[in-house]
């Protein structure tokens, strides 16, 4: 089924839960956050459509995101050559996005939802009751960008450390110096215990080696 | 002489009760071989049964996806190297598809069938390892040595091609980084030659071993529907009795120019999509793959290795799109967001491993503690795609 078709099919089931569509590399439907459970179902459960594969569901800060596309967003954002926020007082303001990417095996096509909602109001209905393989993707998504699935059966850190402060891939994410007395940055973390002098360590320990 | 009762507790019940024991908290992991790499399973037991298997991640978590934001496109290509670290090259060949895709920059003939060359040899390196480990999980020391020394011929290609052993960041956005040298040819065909054979040796030694059957068949069975809803994919879903593969059904670089065969499990020794069946499309995927570097081999034009008409410094245009490729393990994606500008502005890494490891939430609860080994085994996991 072509992309267009399928827009239309959830427009004429979905009324005004469907508020555009994408027509990027990808093609898919941006879908009100309240309405997100009731569009997967569908797509899972129409048989034309019968969207029965999440292949990826990917959690998305448009924060600072340049819409020009000039691809200025890391100056909007204030990075530094290291991608590190420069200012660490600056606070987050754009939207959170979830995107949902589909497949059918039976018909072969592709889809994508997605949906997107104000940063301070970051929660939408899970979808682990439509495809099970959803549930670690949104505790990936809750985990690394902070948004929050609701009716989600287990949705707890699965990366990092319960108890971790903050959502790593939030625009506005600052590294904390130190998590639980280890040191994760900055002098301390960089110092040589063996050695007077400050060297950077050529290892740390994510590299494998 | 007076009768002495023996009390056994339960004995001692009118009714027998039904064989439950305390629920008992065991950790595999996350230093245990079991487990291929740092991961923990929370394992609740009743005896010997398992009960419930909750699996920790994260011990090798590096948020490479937050280090994508400070790279350049072409940069963050050497982090995908150490996703899946037994197939680096798939990693590599699936991320320049995805940026390719959005850039829509033609890639030089030569280069892709490198690129096809060095995926299939490194398909077969890192089935090698698995079919090795899984052996190993089952009590047979022998072919894990035997696959290692397979798998060195492999990564001595490797060396002389990228100068890596382990983590080549050969693949570049538009090509391959380095021309093969002279003789490239003659290596993967010798190789090739060689593998077929051994691999009729390892079916001798270990798929048809009356042991390793009893240990893997029925075991750990994973139907197909339960694969589409927890999202496996690769030899887990074709193991299932589905032959679906990306290079075949979702067809990327030149997969769709050279005939091969797509292995799926048929319940030969017992169940369809138990852990033998897992273990066995692996076994002939290798095969598989020697067809295709065959034939890659003998239709290996010259030219350049690299597009032309691509600058140092790659924009990809503003927009979205997940593109997926068959790695070693199954369906690696990438789900990129550009700005338009020389970096990406959110790079998501859908990896085959932690959906695959996911399944064993379900099929786990139920089967007996050594089952559960069988099973992690033959699932194939690579901490380092998990974690990313």
């Amino acid at each position: 089924m072509e992309a267009a078709a399928i827009h239309a099919l959830l427009t004429e089931k979905l009324g005004d839960a469907v508020l555009d569509v994408i027509d990027s590399f990808e093609k898919g439907s941006v879908i009100a956050a309240g309405s997100i459970a009731e569009a997967c179902r569908l797509l899972r459960d129409e048989p034309a459509l019968h969207f029965d594969q999440l292949m990826c569901l990917t959690g998305v800060d448009w924060d600072g995101y340049d819409e020009s596309g000039k691809g200025k967003s890391v100056d909007i954002l204030g990075y530094d050559e290291l991608g590190r926020p420069e200012k660490s007082d600056r606070v987050g303001e754009g939207d959170l996005g979830v995107y949902y990417a589909c497949y059918s095996s039976r018909h072969g096509h592709k889809y994508t939802l997605a949906v997107r909602v104000p940063r301070d109001a970051a929660q939408i209905p899970t979808v682990s009751g439509v495809w099970a393989t959803a549930a670690w993707h949104e505790r990936e998504a809750y985990d690394l960008v902070g948004m929050t699935f609701s009716g989600h059966p287990d949705l707890r850190r699965i990366l990092l450390e319960d108890g971790w402060v903050g959502h790593p891939l939030r625009k506005d994410y600052v590294m904390p110096d130190q998590w639980q007395g280890v040191p994760l940055q900055g002098q301390d973390y960089a110092k040589n215990p063996f050695s007077e002098d400050d060297v950077v360590l050529p290892a740390r320990p994510g590299q494998e080696g | 002489m007076s009768e002495t009762k023996v009390t056994r507790g339960w004995a001692d019940q009118d009714k027998p009760r039904t064989m439950h024991s305390e629920l008992l908290e065991i950790n595999m992991g996350p230093q245990h071989p079991a487990t291929h790499g740092v991961l923990r399973l929370l394992v609740k037991t009743d005896g010997e049964i398992v009960h419930s298997v909750t699996p920790y991640l994260g011990y090798l978590h590096r948020c490479a996806e937050k280090i994508a934001e400070g790279c350049d496109w072409r940069q963050w290509m050497v982090y995908t190297d150490r996703f899946d670290y037994l197939a680096p090259m798939n990693m590599n060949f699936g991320y320049a598809v995805a940026v390719e895709n959005m850039l829509g920059v033609e890639v030089p003939e030569r280069a892709e069938h490198i690129r096809v060359i060095c995926a299939e040899l490194q398909r077969i390196a890192s089935h090698l390892i698995a079919v090795g480990t899984f052996g190993l999980d089952m009590g047979a020391w022998t072919p894990l040595l035997y696959c290692f020394r397979e798998r060195e011929e492999i990564l001595n290609i490797f060396e002389r091609l990228s100068g890596g052993r382990m983590l080549y960041n050969y693949f570049d956005v538009g090509g391959v980084r380095f021309d093969a040298y002279d003789g490239f040819e003659a290596d993967v065909l010798r190789m090739v030659n060689v593998m077929e054979q051994k691999l009729v040796e390892y079916n001798t030694l270990l798929s048809y071993n009356k042991i390793f059957i009893e240990r893997t068949a029925d075991v750990g069975v994973i139907d197909v529907d339960t694969c589409h809803q927890y999202g496996c994919t690769g030899p887990v879903l074709r193991g299932a009795g589905t032959p679906f593969d990306c290079r075949k059904d979702d067809p990327y670089s030149i997969y769709d120019r050279f005939e091969f065969d797509v292995p799926y499990g048929t319940g030969e020794q017992g169940t369809v999509g138990d852990c033998w069946d897992r273990y066995m499309v692996r076994v002939r995927e290798c095969f598989e793959s020697c067809r295709i570097i065959r034939q890659a081999v003998a239709a290996m034009p010259g030219g350049d290795v690299m597009s032309p008409d691509l600058k140092k410094l790659v924009k990809v245009p503003a927009g979205s799109l997940y593109t997926r490729t068959e790695s070693s393990k199954g369906e690696i994606g990438f789900h990129i967001f550009a700005d338009g500008g020389s970096k990406p502005f959110r790079n998501k890494v859908r990896s085959p491993s932690y959906s695959n490891l996911h399944v064993i939430e379900k099929v786990g609860p139920g089967m007996m503690v050594s089952d559960l080994v069988a099973t992690v085994g033959s699932l194939d996991i690579v901490l380092g795609e998990i974690d990313r």
